[in-house]
């Protein structure tokens, strides 16, 4: 599939996004970890909020992941300069889902979406405490 | 609660009421049982500085987290940073000296004014003084007894705890400890906003394989009459993980809006 963004030149991701390796693995990851089968409507709704946010942010999911780590000769090291661009990135995501949302929780939602999905693939990072 | 209670009902809270502020005098409990741990040449090898959530700016906030240390210091009202002194042996012949004084330590051990001063302080403490390994590992040592301390008298208090790493550089900048201090972990304390058993005790290495009785490599054999008596007691509790902990965990990750 071919999207064409106001910010800048032709941007493709596969029709279904679902099947990249780290799409996969977040999907099966949590899963297992929440022993929980994915409902074929909430599974769609984390896909389309994932293509949202690398369609805005104009990179594959496979690849925001490869992007915040770096090779070493021990194995791979997280970037956490990196790190913190994309949590900020996360968090715009978030904000703007709000503005259309006016729905907390909801914008939350969606925010979480992208974190579970870079949490699962090996990024650690977390969520403002909604008090 | 019974010591034993308090023992066995700790662990490390990562959820915490956010809303729900803990009592000034609880913090000065904490820190009390903090003063009050052995202490080697009797002198203090931890410092705390505590800092109240809500009492700071948010960039500060951030900027003392690391990736393993976020939600928990969003939730937690009460944090207290730990350092190590590695100065305290420089002052040691005074405290030494104090000890004998105050017959906590006597001739009938070997000890006097003259054994300090002219056998103990320059020929065990000077040099331990100037060896920079020793003396971060006697530092790291006796700050953590001070710090378990803390710890348990948190628990007693009826408060959820933990005790964490911290960005120190950021922490240097905001809190302005003294330069020649060693941070050590930051210590949260709130109420608990997970079931205080946490799911049950954390897995642990074999008893055996931690504890020898003569010789290393002769595991001190577990009695489990003892164990039995200290499961009655409280200090022994079921391991964890409880059935219901993932329902739990995912509950509080949902109510308070954290990732899945």
């Amino acid at each position: 599939m071919t999207v064409t963004t106001e910010a800048g030149p032709e941007f493709s991701l596969p029709e279904d996004i679902g099947e990249l390796p780290a799409v996969k693995h977040w999907l099966e990851a949590q899963a297992r970890h929440w022993n929980r089968s994915q409902e074929e409507a909430d599974r769609r709704r984390k896909l389309d909020t994932l293509r949202s946010f690398c369609v805005i942010q104009q990179i594959d999911p496979d690849a925001l992941v490869r992007s915040l780590f770096r090779p070493t000769p021990e194995g791979p090291r997280i970037k956490l300069k990196r790190r913190r661009i994309v949590m900020e990135q996360i968090a715009e995501f978030e904000a703007k889902a709000r503005e259309e949302t006016q729905d907390v929780r909801r914008a939350r939602d969606t925010g979480n979406v992208v974190r579970s999905f870079l949490i699962h693939n090996g990024v650690a990072m977390s969520a403002p405490v909604v008090r | 609660m019974e010591f034993k209670q308090v023992v066995g009902l700790r662990r490390s809270i990562r959820y915490y009421v956010p809303y729900r502020p803990v009592e000034r005098a609880k913090v000065q409990t904490v820190l009390e049982a903090a003063r009050l741990c052995s202490q080697a040449i009797n002198q203090p090898w931890a410092r705390a500085i505590v800092v109240y959530r809500d009492e700071m700016p948010e960039a500060d906030r951030e900027a003392l987290k690391v990736p393993t240390t976020t939600a928990q210091l969003d939730m937690a009202p009460v944090w207290i940073f730990w350092y190590g002194d590695p100065s305290a042996p420089q002052t040691a012949q005074k405290s030494l000296k104090q000890l004998v004084d105050i017959g906590a330590l006597n001739p009938s051990h070997g000890w006097s004014h003259s054994y300090v001063d002219d056998v103990i302080w320059p020929q065990v403490l000077q040099p331990i003084a100037g060896d920079q390994a020793t003396l971060l590992a006697v530092t790291a040592v006796e700050a953590g007894l001070a710090i378990c301390q803390a710890l348990l008298t948190a628990v007693d208090e009826g408060l959820g705890t933990q005790i964490t790493a911290f960005n120190s550089a950021k922490a240097k900048e905001i809190l302005k400890p003294a330069d020649h201090l060693i941070p050590l972990w930051v210590q949260l304390l709130g109420y608990a906003a997970e079931d205080r058993e946490g799911g049950g005790v954390r897995p642990r290495a074999p008893f055996e394989e931690l504890y020898f009785e003569g010789q290393y490599g002769h595991p001190f054999e577990r009695d489990d009459a003892v164990v039995d008596k200290l499961k009655k007691e409280g200090m022994i509790m079921p391991e964890a993980p409880y059935k219901w902990r993932r329902d739990e965990v995912l509950a509080l990750a949902r109510q308070f809006g954290l990732p899945e």
